[in-house]
């Protein structure tokens, strides 16, 4: 089939959430990219009978596009080497071969995701400094559109205008830095753990803790940015990772942090890692209980789990100190690169071993976050890819989420050292049924991004849609979709990889109080190594969305 | 409006040229490297076939005809091109099934696959610049080869350092700085082991008694470890003294060692021309950052052979960038049918088609990676007088129009 301007895919059934259809049988009608409300007859028509129908996926945490991924993919040519991906083949557009690993080359990276439904993607942890490598390699992850979210909270400039109660020129420096790197949303990694780190202070462990001897705390870093990114009107709240990644006993913070935040729209990233009892160095137990109560009771925090999958993974995150930690404790690789002013970078590969107790229970707590979880649209999946595993384990998550007995099954083969008390050991009944899998992985993710043209199938919609056929194997069905159509394209055909259209970029570019770039520009000359009119990434493709710019 | 200057690895972004008359006649701050590198920025505008003056088409479609009808052929990425350009050239090494490289050179390459055993320990230089306390140059003196590494990266003081130690280790003749607090001299034999010396003092190991010639080592990684924030700068380019391949691997394993009681990062001087481009763009389309060969189908990796020497088995080879810069010593060009696409291609002697082009920053607008693989805007300061990217973008059409994918 030629690559149509109209298409209706007939006779599926649509889960469609974000329109309240649930698995109804009706047609999709797309032309010119966009999903339309009729067609006439005659029109090109996609057979879906029998078929679930969704919208694209839409993944709204991973690490598949920066210079800490291109860095990471040094450590592993091993991985590479047992994972070649040939040149797909393509009817239209350019098929380029690369490989796989936990941290696959960009183009079977694009593929990839395509290959699995997925249309939309960012990465969740972009260097402001090095933004114009990840539009780089962007420029070359064809099939999904995408962005990427910016690290703040340890970064110079920023830390010196909470410090001198600057709140105002902390907001206008954000939008500025969004704009300057073609942000798509803030993130916050560890704040003020990253200057700590590399100021010798070596982490921040308390909200209250002054970071490197200045008046500035991770409290005030999360109150700043968050009201910064509501007030600026961002499309997404402000991305946290919090204080304490992978600690014993770390709810405590978690739930600091989501306290300190109340009544502030919020997103909690790869919640998982955060939510741990014990004591460092004594216990370890869930406290995914504890973690989702506060959740479901605050309807202005969302978060996606960063569910931990057995076998390969590579951690990668600006929060150097953990990995600092997890490279002494494993005795594996580790890579470290400070940047400049801004943030920091580190890299372990890992295993994640059912056998392994620590391994294990974090299993348990992330099924445990999803399980206890009762509003999907503020609970969405992800496995912080390649953090907790692969993008490529997203249908065997999907399993164990819908699948009870899989689940299980599984459960009773894992260390169980620390699983006392854990809610998924005494029994954990429920099944997400396919509407919920749509909510959680693209209806959901869509709406807490502010993507208002994806995840979802409703007139205007981009026309990003999966067709996956039923199987009894819920990893298989989800593993293998029979068509994927992004921007009313047929991508795949039959499960096959037929074209490969390049992604739409999605960035922001947010007003701002001019003034703040004569500030800016002294603090440059005074201490960066890069001139600031050569900071800004330029260039990109498609135009930024403009928010909140005076007249 | 400042540009980059791609001379060396530093990536100065601060200089002002003036053009006159369609030539640089001056640059600021002096810098001899960046003098050199923009010349007066005049470039050879030619296009041959076979020697010869031709058009473009002609030399797309020769250019496309020998190197499509290769058994095994090669795509060398040259300095001086921008990354855009260099996506390009592997794009084509992907559609040719060609063994593709770039311009690393042996001792970058042994830090690479060092880097890729042990991990490693490293900062952008601004980070070095505005936090290291205490500075070791290992066999290096900045000065010689990257001008102004020190007058930007390492000045006296930074942001969070108000006093900053300089420690020297020499090594046979490559010498460090000279007049600095605490400096050490090893023979190119000893050089590993007193690596090893130092990383098993700071990891506080019993050493048993030691040769007078390592006792050194002892004194300066007790220094060392009075800082906080301690840089190793150390050049990843080629020396005046062989290397051992241990070497690289050392001083790895040095910087994290510090880790453990202060704070440590290594810094790897390397050449201009954007190398380290070429190495991240290899890196995110092979998930290899050099050495790698497409002819399987798909990218794998040849680590323990550089492209270069393999480029001399190949029947075709397609130059992209700077052929003069390609290699030490110089690929025969003459020997191999040649594609050139480059700064001064019509000067490669036997090239069977030669397409000038301009040179990345100073030309050719674009992206250039500094040394610590910071990209950087590239300005030009002259007009091309043929773009490397849109040729190679016509090449790679030409390609993709007469032969496709090439079959296993």
């Amino acid at each position: 089939m030629s690559k149509p301007t109209r298409l209706r895919i007939v006779g599926g059934a649509v889960h469609d959430p974000a329109h309240d259809v649930d698995g109804e049988i009706r047609d999709v009608c797309i032309e010119d990219g966009r999903i339309v409300a009729t067609l006439p007859d005659g029109v090109p028509t996609l057979d879906a009978g029998g078929m679930v129908v969704m919208p694209g996926g839409v993944d709204i945490h991973a690490h598949f596009a920066s210079s800490t991924c291109n860095h990471a993919r040094r450590l592993i040519p091993d991985e590479h080497a047992g994972d070649r991906a040939p040149a797909p083949a393509l009817l239209e557009g350019e098929a380029r071969s690369g490989t796989g690993g936990t941290v696959p080359s960009t183009f079977t990276t694009g593929y990839r995701y395509a290959g699995l439904g997925y249309t939309t993607a960012f990465d969740a942890a972009v260097a402001p400094l090095l933004a114009r490598h990840s539009h780089s390699e962007l420029d070359d992850t064809p099939c999904v559109d995408g962005g990427i979210f910016v690290l703040m909270g340890n970064d110079e400039y920023l830390l010196r205008q909470i410090e001198a109660g600057e709140r105002d020129r902390a907001k206008d420096y954000a939008a500025w830095l969004l704009g300057a790197t073609g942000g798509y949303a803030v993130k916050i990694v560890n704040p003020g753990g990253i200057e700590a780190w590399k100021s010798g202070q070596r982490n921040a462990t308390g909200l209250d803790e002054p970071i490197s001897g200045r008046n500035v705390t991770p409290r005030a870093i999360l109150e700043t940015l968050t009201d910064a990114a509501n007030q600026l009107g961002l499309p997404h709240p402000v991305h946290i990772h919090c204080n304490n990644l992978g600690v014993a006993g770390n709810v405590a913070t978690t739930l600091a942090s989501m306290e300190t935040l109340a009544g502030r729209r919020s997103h909690f990233t790869h919640l998982q890692f955060h939510s741990y009892g014990g004591e460092p160095g004594k216990t370890w137990s869930s406290a995914a209980a504890a973690v989702m109560e506060y959740v479901n009771a605050h309807a202005e925090v969302s978060v996606d789990v960063g569910q931990v999958m057995f076998g390969p993974a590579m951690t990668i995150t600006a929060d150097a100190p953990v990995e600092y930690l997890l490279h002494k404790s494993s005795g594996r690789r580790w890579t470290n690169i400070d940047i400049e002013l801004e943030t920091g970078c580190g890299i372990v590969p890992l295993t994640y071993k059912d056998k392994a107790a620590v391994s294990a229970l974090q299993w348990v707590v992330g099924l445990e976050l999803f399980l206890l979880s009762q509003d999907p649209w503020r609970v969405v999946l992800s496995t912080d890819h390649p953090n907790g595993g692969s993008f490529l384990s997203y249908p065997a998550l999907i399993q164990l989420l819908m699948d009870r007995t899989v689940r299980d099954d599984r459960l009773k083969q894992i260390n169980q050292r620390h699983l006392a008390g854990s809610a998924l050991a005494d029994g954990l009944a429920r099944e997400y049924t396919l509407n919920e899998i749509a909510i959680i992985t693209r209806a959901g993710p869509a709406r807490l991004l502010g993507l208002r043209s994806k995840g979802h199938l409703g007139v205007g919609a981009d026309a990003d849609v999966t067709v996956y056929a039923r199987e009894a194997d819920i990893a298989k069905m989800f593993s293998t979709p029979r068509y994927v159509v992004k921007g009313g394209s047929l991508i795949v055909e039959e499960g096959q990889l037929r074209r490969a259209p390049a992604g739409q970029r999605l960035r922001l570019a947010p007003g701002y109080d001019q003034a703040i770039e004569r500030d800016l520009r002294r603090h440059f000359e005074a201490h960066s190594t890069v001139a600031f009119e050569h900071y800004p990434v330029r260039d990109l493709p498609g135009a930024a969305v403009e928010i909140g710019r005076a007249g | 409006m400042t540009v980059t200057c791609l001379g060396c690895g530093c990536g100065c972004d601060d200089l002002t040229v003036l053009v006159r008359d369609g030539r640089i006649v001056e640059l600021s701050p002096p810098c001899p490297v960046a003098r050199q590198w923009f010349g007066d920025g005049t470039v050879p505008a030619e296009i041959q076939v076979e020697g010869r003056t031709a058009s473009i088409e002609q030399a797309i479609e020769k250019a496309a005809a020998l190197l499509s009808g290769a058994r095994r052929p090669a795509v060398l990425i040259a300095p001086d091109l921008t990354t855009q350009a260099q996506r390009i050239a592997i794009a084509a090494a992907d559609l040719l099934r060609a063994e593709v490289d770039g311009a690393t050179s042996e001792a970058a390459a042994a830090g690479l696959l060092a880097a890729q055993r042990r991990g490693r320990s490293a900062a952008t230089l601004g980070e070095i610049r505005n936090r290291a306390d205490v500075i070791l140059f290992w066999a290096v003196d900045p000065r010689e080869r990257y001008p102004r590494y020190l007058e930007r990266y390492a000045p006296a003081q930074g942001l969070h350092v108000q006093n900053r130690a300089t420690l020297s280790v020499s090594i046979g003749a490559d010498r460090g700085p000279a007049g600095v607090e605490l400096a050490a001299e090893f023979g190119p034999a000893e050089e590993s082991d007193a690596l090893a010396v130092m990383v098993a003092t700071v990891r506080g190991q019993r050493l048993g008694e030691l040769p007078a010639a390592l006792r050194p080592a002892v004194a300066l990684a007790e220094r060392m470890m009075k800082g906080r924030y301690i840089a190793i700068v150390h050049d990843a380019e080629p020396g005046r003294e062989a290397r051992d391949v241990q070497r690289a691997e050392g001083v790895v394993a040095l910087a994290q060692a510090l880790n453990d009681g202060a704070r440590s990062a290594l810094s790897s001087l390397r050449a201009g021309g954007n190398r380290s481009g070429a190495e991240a763009a290899l890196t995110w389309q092979t998930g290899y950052p050099m050495r790698v060969s497409y002819r399987e189908g798909a990218p794998a990796y040849e680590a323990a052979t550089s492209g270069l020497s393999r480029a001399l088995a190949a029947d075709a080879v397609l130059v992209a960038g700077s052929a003069a810069a390609l290699g030490d010593p110089a690929i025969p060009l003459d020997r191999i049918p040649a594609v050139v696409i480059g700064p001064a291609a019509s000067a490669v002697k036997g090239a069977k088609v030669a397409i000038d082009t301009g040179v990345a920053g100073i030309h050719e607008p674009g992206i250039g990676y500094r040394m610590d693989d910071v990209p950087l805007p590239l300005t030009p300061v002259l007009p091309t007088p043929r773009g490397a990217a849109e040729t190679l973008m016509r090449l790679l059409g030409a390609l993709r129009a007469g032969a496709g994918r090439k079959a296993p």
